[in-house]
């Protein structure tokens, strides 16, 4: 999930999980309130009341033994004024019911006793608690829905302004780790933004990169210059044993000898020209601008590679449209690719097995199979089969110096040609060209 | 023939100049550009050898110098230059061949043969090994009257090159080298040599014995004629 939504998740439930608490404490707030505001209105009531007693004396509330009572027509309230027997003694707010005209109704009622003139006298003052909770009701309601839309108003809020600081970051990830093709060599764009978190991160990004991109190209450059720097002498050996060879007065011993030393050297040879091909095609050094059918580069393949089909009696089958045509690529590169994977699957093949090659036109691409009946790859070899020196088991059996995938994968890489493989211990391995459609002529 | 030898390293150069001396070659050597130019300018050359990546020179302009002066002599240029781009360029500049570094002696030789062939127009090159005769120019070899069609074209290129190095052994490496040079793999000692000299000697034999192909033992394989 996406660091914006959950900001905005969290907030939106965060919110409205303590509006409804509020909602739902509201009955008990509004009831705490009005109590304390009866409360204080029956107290002023009451000393209104005691006041005009003072003022005006008893009797023009009361006369002797009667006992005085008023209240509205709705019976909301009502105010009643009675003789009690000395030495008691009430003053008391609380709930409690009255019957008032046959209706039962349910008062917050101020109870208090007071002496005037030798005589005690009970007032109750009353409010009908009906009166009082007709409030709660609208008032929850109406703060529901302001709370909600106030809510709603700051979630709203919440995601465009999570949206206008995160920008930066998504912008930082489309960019800079995601589009980005790997090991990429493009200029540093930098990310506008004012959170310093966001810079940070965007230099860091960046550095980084850079760091790794030096790598690169310092694997590049120092593998570049050590295959040529090698080159030289290694020509001059050549020559020099070649022009030994020439001398006729040398033993047959020593001959013997001297070719194990060209044996050699040819390994040397070969190594660093193979080198040297894998990091002229890293740095781009070859065109692509060659058109041929893939049948009449398997020809070619099979052409070279013919003998040593023979030497191990494999059968080989191309299966494949002889009207597919290959363009912008480059010849050389691609025979050498086919070689390679066909040269493996020779060199990997049990005596009599079999070799398919086969085609196959997917939705994008073209996809071109080599199918060997050989040994197989260990399913816990297969990730490094591609990479430089890695000799796995199998290899190891062979005269390989482990560079003979790490071509395939380059040249591949170099045309956008993507490789799986499909291996089955002592069962064989498919090795699967996928060329993608911008190098496949339409008819 | 005269040949000059353009490599600013000296013992390259040294084993060239060997080499090529003992081949018939009358050679010259300079180690570095300007000496080079000096002598392409007085002297007349049937080839011309060159190392592209002179520490004085750009080898390309010197090519450019040795063909306005000797249009007619051959150019090969040899390097250890990675620039795939400079083999189109010095061909289109007018070279003849382009043997990239490390070369074989014996490839540059029959490089230089073939050069020597094409210019100076050595129709119908055949030789004749026993009653069997090869003609280099056609590619083809033939017993008598009847040409062997089955001989492939890489046997035929086998055939050919230790008929370039006749009387001379040539080893498994250097054939190797020689027919599939051009392709990297990651064999190092797998070459198919033997496999490939006795299906020669296969399609040979229902004519007639090919005893001029011998097997060296322990070396290699070599073409015996005093033709």
């Amino acid at each position: 999930m996406k660091l914006k939504t959950k900001l905005t998740l969290f907030n939106a439930i965060s919110k409205l999980v303590i509006v409804t608490l509020f909602v739902l404490l509201l009955p008990a707030i509004i009831e705490n309130i009005n109590k304390n505001y009866t409360d204080g209105r029956l107290l002023k009531q009451k000393n209104k009341l005691l006041q005009i007693v003072k003022e005006r004396g008893i009797k023009n509330y009361i006369e002797d033994g009667e006992s005085y009572g008023s209240y509205l027509p709705l019976k909301e309230e009502y105010i009643s004024l009675d003789t009690v027997e000395n030495g008691y003694f009430l003053d008391t707010i609380q709930d409690e019911q009255r019957l008032v005209e046959r209706d039962t109704i349910d008062y917050r009622i101020l109870s208090h006793t007071f002496v005037v003139g030798g005589k005690t006298y009970l007032l109750e003052i009353g409010k009908s608690v009906e009166t009082i909770g007709e409030t709660t009701g609208p008032l929850q309601n109406i703060a529901l829905k302001i709370l909600l839309g106030m809510v709603l108003l700051t979630i709203l809020a919440d995601v465009l302004y999570a949206n206008y600081i995160l920008k930066p970051l998504s912008l930082i990830i489309k960019t800079k780790l995601i589009g980005n093709k790997f090991p990429s060599f493009t200029l540093y764009k930098e990310v506008k933004t004012s959170t310093s978190d966001f810079q940070h991160l965007d230099i860091s990004i960046h550095q980084m990169i850079e760091v790794i991109e030096q790598a690169f190209q310092k694997e590049r450059e120092f593998i570049s210059n050590a295959s040529h720097e090698l080159m030289t002498p290694i020509s001059i050996l050549q020559s020099k044993i070649e022009n030994m060879f020439e001398q006729e007065d040398i033993a047959d011993e020593l001959k013997v000898r001297m070719l194990e030393m060209q044996k050699i050297l040819n390994r040397l040879k070969s190594i660093t020209k193979t080198l040297l091909l894998i990091s002229q095609i890293e740095n781009d050094q070859f065109l692509k601008e060659d058109q041929i059918s893939v049948y009449t580069l398997l020809e070619e393949v099979y052409n070279e590679i013919s003998i040593r089909l023979e030497e191990r009696n494999i059968s080989f089958e191309i299966l494949i449209d002889e009207d597919v045509e290959l363009i912008n690529v480059n010849k050389f590169l691609l025979f050498n690719l086919l070689f390679n994977l066909v040269n493996n699957a020779i060199k990997y093949n049990r005596p009599n097995g079999t070799i398919k090659v086969t085609g196959k036109r997917e939705a994008v691409s073209y996809s071109i199979n080599i199918t060997d009946t050989g040994i197989g790859i260990d399913a816990e070899q297969l990730p490094y089969i591609f990479d430089r020196f890695k000799k796995i088991r199998q290899s190891l059996l062979q005269d390989s110096f482990g560079l003979g995938l790490p071509i395939v994968k380059s040249i591949a890489t170099f045309h956008d040609i993507t490789i799986t493989v499909v291996s089955e211990k002592d069962m064989g391995s498919t090795f699967t060209l996928h060329i993608p459609q911008q190098l496949i002529q339409t008819a | 023939m005269n040949v000059l030898i353009i490599e600013d390293e000296k013992a390259l150069a040294y084993e060239i100049e060997l080499f090529l001396s003992k081949n018939n070659f009358i050679c010259e050597v300079c180690f570095t550009g300007k000496s080079a130019s000096e002598k392409i300018a007085v002297n007349l050359y049937d080839f011309i050898l060159l190392d592209l990546g002179l520490p004085d020179y750009e080898g390309l302009d010197l090519l450019k110098e040795a063909k306005k002066s000797h249009p007619e002599a051959a150019c090969i240029i040899l390097t250890a230059r990675s620039e795939v781009n400079d083999r189109v360029k010095g061909l289109d500049l007018g070279a003849d061949d382009y043997l990239p570094k490390p070369f074989s002696l014996l490839e540059l030789q029959s490089r230089m043969q073939a050069i020597t062939r094409r210019k100076f127009g050595l129709v119908n090159h055949i030789i004749e090994l026993d009653g069997f005769l090869v003609n280099l120019t056609d590619r083809n070899i033939a017993y008598q009257n009847t040409s062997i069609n089955t001989i492939t074209k890489k046997e035929f290129d086998l055939i050919a090159y230790l008929l370039l190095n006749k009387n001379r052994t040539l080893t498994r490496g250097q054939l190797s080298e020689h027919i599939w040079g051009s392709i990297i793999n990651d064999d190092y000692d797998s070459n198919f040599i033997d496999a490939h000299i006795k299906n020669i000697r296969k399609k040979l034999s229902v004519h007639a014995p090919a005893d001029w192909l011998e097997t060296v033992r322990g070396l290699g394989y070599r073409i015996k004629t005093n033709v």
